[in-house]
């Protein structure tokens, strides 16, 4: 709370009359900023958590406040009730989404820190003219547009001829006849449509971790690293016992982010499996953005679809802000 | 730099020097195959595209895709591409002024409910796309702005992180300069407009160009709001190409690679900047 300290010594007399008038100025600025907020986003918010309580769908004419009530009438917790328990064909594949968000979020992170933390360390070891290169190609992916991504990953996975099966027969093995639409390949209990998507997303999100481990190990100081090496550790102890330990939170971190982020991947499941074969590949936000606008459903039961996954992302947020919040010193 | 001999790493230092490179050359290729692949293959002929097995490499290379979907008159791109552009700077020009004037006065000004109001504004922050997606909806419908431009925009003049990182940057800022423009009659505003906002290029240059990537390829908000061809916007119109026009592969690709265009060319100026920011934001 640091304020303007001449203005308190030398012109303290007017102070008051000038206070009031810099009070006066940030209030009728930010006045119309809350008021926009309250439209576009405490006022969504709330109607979102109304409406998954109500059987609604915009085509019929209810009545009431927003069209709720009525036609659209209210009908307490039951959608959630049928997402969890009945057998509807929403609900259905919206507890298969539910699953294989998980399993994708589930390889996704693994995946993603087994590719990221070695580079990200190798990459730090190396000079910095090569380094700031190879760091800027691997991000490349990540600034891309998703949707020509998913583009350059159709022709990867394309049958028969795709870079993918062409790549598997020059080394003399016999590709699937169809990576992304045979729903009996099965690996390991995961469908192959799945592995191909977690592949393809890992591929165009890892440069976002790699940047940031790449960071944390050039802020780690190197006299802690130095001092290792004067007690006579070599370099895998050093690496394991004063790297890695430091690295712990920033790796936590990055780890929440990259599940709050693989919990609400879209575009790569609606544009290169479609959700499919048979639903393998159906997520949650695919699963909530059919059901509202390719359907026209039910939006009250879309509506609790994402009151879901926002609870379990907001457990998610909370997490994160503990870990940031926790004292960290080198 | 004395030490510099000193601190190669550990598993650089086991797998030697040109294992590292090695290891860094292949995720290099694996990085940039896909894009490789798809820029030649948009380069070759119709024939060669449906030829099987295909080559990898074009016979004879030629921009017959890029021609046809740019002349084509039935392919509204240069409107779809205008579209893009249009709503990109606006939407960066509207950013970069809200966030940089709210951020002011977060910073600059003590007032009553001060921090209520910026947790407020921090929810943005905390609330996922998808859980304002169905209202959000109804509320453009309400508004009468469904299949409007205006829909990517209205929504989007208050960027909430915007809004934080500009309130940290002018927190760094010295308030003698603004006492003594006080002193010399400035308004509250003009002290915003002549005192803060000339001293803030580095900062605002990176929210514009984060906001404009972002913005460019925004794909799930337009998707659900655009409806007409002439309204929509570059990835949606790659999008329909895909399932429009599965016959001409070329102009599936042709469209793509225009998609990546503009935002290879800012990162190519840029890319220093643009991952330094990246890696910055990411604890804040």
């Amino acid at each position: 709370m640091e304020t303007t300290p001449i203005f308190k010594k030398e012109i303290a007399s007017d102070s008051g009359k000038l206070m009031a008038k810099q009070r006066r100025f940030a209030y009728t600025s930010l006045v119309p900023i809350l008021l926009y907020m309250g439209l576009f986003t405490l006022f969504p918010i709330a109607w979102a958590v109304v409406m998954s309580f109500f059987s609604y769908t915009p085509i019929r004419e209810g009545s009431g406040f927003l069209g709720l009530g009525g036609a659209n009438p209210f009908i307490g917790i039951d959608n959630y009730i049928e997402l969890f328990t009945e057998n509807t064909k929403p609900a259905e594949v919206f507890r298969l989404a539910l699953k294989n968000t998980f399993i994708f979020t589930a390889l996704v992170l693994p995946l993603n820190l087994l590719i990221t933390l070695p580079l990200a360390v190798i990459l730090e070891s190396i000079g910095e003219r090569f380094k700031t290169l190879f760091r800027a190609i691997y991000f490349l992916p990540t600034i891309s547009s998703s949707v020509a991504l998913v583009i350059i990953w159709s022709y990867v996975y394309a049958p028969g001829w795709g870079l993918l099966s062409l790549m598997f027969k020059a080394i003399g093995l016999v590709p699937p006849k169809s990576w992304l639409q045979d729903p009996s390949l099965v690996y390991f209990g995961v469908p192959l449509a799945m592995i191909c998507v977690v592949i393809a997303h890992v591929w165009q999100d890892f440069g976002y971790n790699l940047v940031i481990f790449v960071a944390a190990l050039q802020s780690i100081p190197k006299t802690l690293r130095e001092a290792a090496r004067v007690d006579g550790a070599n370099a895998w102890q050093e690496f394991w016992l004063v790297v890695v330990p430091l690295l712990s939170r920033t790796v936590l971190l990055t780890s929440v982010l990259t599940v709050i982020s693989s919990l609400q991947v879209f575009v790569i499941f609606q544009l290169l499996t479609r959700g499919g074969p048979q639903n393998q590949t159906q997520t949650m936000l695919l699963s909530i953005y059919e059901n509202a606008f390719r359907f026209a459903n039910n939006l009250g039961l879309s509506s609790a679809m994402s009151m879901i996954l926002f609870i379990i992302i907001l457990i998610l947020t909370v997490t994160q802000f503990r870990i940031l919040r926790t004292e960290w010193e080198y | 730099m004395t030490t510099s001999s000193n601190k190669k790493p550990s598993i650089g230092f086991v797998l030697g020097k040109s294992g590292a490179y090695a290891i860094l050359i292949l995720g290099l290729v694996g990085t940039l195959l896909p894009f490789f692949y798809i820029i030649v293959s948009s380069l070759k002929t119709t024939e060669e595209l449906r030829q099987t097995p295909p080559d990898f490499f074009p016979k004879n290379p030629s921009f017959e895709h890029y021609t046809a979907i740019l002349t084509d008159e039935k392919i509204p791109l240069t409107q779809n591409l205008f579209n893009s552009i249009f709503v990109s700077l606006t939407r960066v020009i509207i950013t970069l002024f809200t966030s940089s004037y709210a951020g002011y006065i977060f910073a600059k000004y003590h007032f009553k409910g001060k921090n209520l109001a910026f947790g407020v504004i921090l929810i943005q922050i905390m609330i996922p796309f998808q859980v304002v997606m169905i209202p959000n909806y109804l509320l453009v419908v309400k508004l009468g702005l469904i299949d409007s431009l205006w829909a990517l925009i209205i929504p989007a003049f208050i960027d909430a992180y915007g809004i934080f990182m500009m309130k940290q940057f002018i927190e760094g800022m010295p308030s003698e300069l603004m006492d003594a423009a006080r002193i010399d009659g400035a308004s509250e505003f003009g002290i915003y407009s002549r005192i803060i906002l000339p001293q803030m290029g580095p900062p605002l240059a990176s929210l514009g160009i984060f906001t404009f990537m972002s913005t460019w390829n925004d794909y799930l908000w337009p998707l659900i709001v655009l409806t007409s061809p002439e309204k929509r916007t570059i990835p949606l119109l790659v999008v329909w190409f895909q399932t429009a026009h599965v016959s001409n592969q070329g102009l599936i690709l042709a469209a793509s690679i225009l998609t990546l265009l503009p935002i290879f060319v800012v990162y190519i100026f840029l890319q220093r900047w643009i991952v330094d920011q990246a890696t910055s934001s990411a604890f804040k």
